[in-house]
């Protein structure tokens, strides 16, 4: 009996993930340094800003304690700036994801995340980006766009500088626009040898709805293509054989 | 490829047009004359299967032209220049499941058997040409109260989806199928998730 469970993370698993996202809170209660597996929450003070894991920040919204100040790229104007992007601009690619930051903020609240080549870039990956706190840079989705921006609206809809449901229809078209293109992006595998299909810019929850597809049709392009492909193989290794013989046919005559 | 994929051993099952080369006793009734033996030249549809290995293995006999296999195959009806001009002019308007319910499967098969360079450029381009439609067929599909303002189709709503989508996914075959299950159940699963957003 197969696994019943499609390879790679379903929508729930990757909204799980998400949640280690940081977000900017406004408190509006004090609150102690919690001491977390990731490390210790930074203590709040009410007027003060202060960065929380995702989840700990819906939590403590629900319970009034505090209010989730929305990233930048979730604002009306940045979405529709994207949607600009991503309709007129550059219709055949994905919007590129956030550049990485050169200078990197010393994250107290987890200490140790923070990863950096030689050439001082940062080279942490999604959930340690800070890519949705109120110092992301508008106009650009990070990996867990659609995660973090569906969390906020739900639950913390009142706290979004704009009508909650300008926001999520802007949301629903870039998500539309996306999807569009995610589907013609195939027609990209058409040319032989030249086949390949970038998913820069592509969010997680976006690879979470299409892998099945994708990979189905990049597989089903490899098995169109295995024949061809093994013919030019035996071809170039009849072509290799003949070569090695004809040199040591000349060796023997150098021996000889 | 398993052994117990369903779907291969239905490839097998396909038949592909063979002529004998040389005659055979005893196996007339293949062609509707028990009496008689199977002459040299004799045109018969047999599975793949059989034919793959008919035309591999060779008789063995008669030095002097290194002998000869039993069979010579032609390319099924299925992949005959009708329906592989018509997939060039256009991919999304040919049924592939009219002409076999296992067409790329039968397809790949034959490429492995012999050199259709050509054949193979025209499938890989359907294939491609009709994966995007088919993705745009599940995404409708799974709409249901569905936000549809960026669909490229400007249908507005599961209609689209009507007389010409319905003929165009009953022409898909098994691979394509499958794609589509895959598709679909990817939005579905993400307009699930969409949804219970509010309850978590």
């Amino acid at each position: 009996m197969a696994l019943p469970l499609p390879p790679g993370l379903t929508h729930s698993e990757v909204a799980f993930l998400a949640e280690m996202e940081m977000v900017t809170v406004v408190p509006r209660q004090r609150l102690d340094s919690i001491e977390l597996l990731s490390g210790k929450t930074p203590p709040l003070r009410p007027p003060r800003r202060e960065q929380l894991p995702l989840w700990l920040a819906l939590l403590l919204k629900k319970q009034r304690r505090a209010n989730i100040v929305p990233p930048p790229w979730l604002h009306p104007t940045s979405l529709q700036d994207i949607i600009h992007k991503e309709t007129k601009e550059d219709p055949a690619a994905f919007s590129p994801p956030p550049p990485p930051a050169s200078s990197y903020r010393a994250d107290v609240g987890r200490p140790g995340m923070v990863r950096r080549n030689d050439n001082g870039l940062d080279m942490a990956s999604p959930p340690f980006r800070n890519s949705c706190t109120a110092d992301a840079l508008p106009g650009y989705l990070p990996y867990h766009w659609l995660e973090v921006a569906e969390a906020l609206l739900a639950h913390a809809g009142d706290d979004m500088g704009a009508p909650a449901g300008e926001v999520r229809s802007l949301l629903r078209d870039l998500v539309e626009v996306r999807a569009a293109k995610m589907r013609s992006s195939t027609s990209a595998l058409e040319g032989f040898g030249g086949g390949l299909m970038s998913l820069r810019g592509v969010g997680a929850m976006e690879l979470a709805e299409t892998r099945g597809f994708v990979l189905g049709v990049v597989d089903g392009v490899r098995r169109i293509g295995a024949a061809a492909e093994a013919n030019r193989r035996e071809e170039e290794e009849e072509g290799g054989f003949r070569n090695d013989r004809e040199e040591e046919e000349s060796d023997d005559d150098m021996g000889i | 490829m398993s052994y117990y994929d369903i779907d291969a051993i239905l490839t097998d099952a396909e038949k592909i047009p063979c002529t004998f080369q040389l005659d055979v006793p005893d196996l007339g009734y293949l062609d509707n004359n028990p009496t008689h033996a199977l002459k040299t030249g004799t045109k018969i549809a047999l599975p793949l299967w059989l034919a793959e290995m008919l035309a591999i293995a060779n008789t063995g006999g008669g030095d002097e032209d290194g002998g000869k296999s039993f069979i010579n195959f032609d390319l099924p009806a299925a992949l005959s220049n009708d329906v592989v001009q018509a997939l060039k002019a256009d991919p999304r308007a040919v049924p592939l499941r009219d002409q076999s319910a296992h067409f790329y499967g039968l397809a790949t098969r034959m490429m492995d058997l012999s050199d259709e360079r050509e054949l193979g450029d025209v499938l890989r381009k359907s294939f491609v040409t009709r994966a995007s439609e088919i993705a745009l067929h599940a995404r409708k599909g799974a709409g249901g109260s569905g936000h549809h303002k960026g669909d490229d189709k400007g249908a507005g709503s599961n209609l689209g989806v009507g007389a010409s989508g319905e003929e165009f996914l009953r022409g898909l075959d098994e691979w394509e199928r499958r794609l589509f299950r895959k598709a679909h159940d990817g939005t579905k699963a993400g307009k699930e998730w969409m949804e219970g957003v509010k309850r978590h």
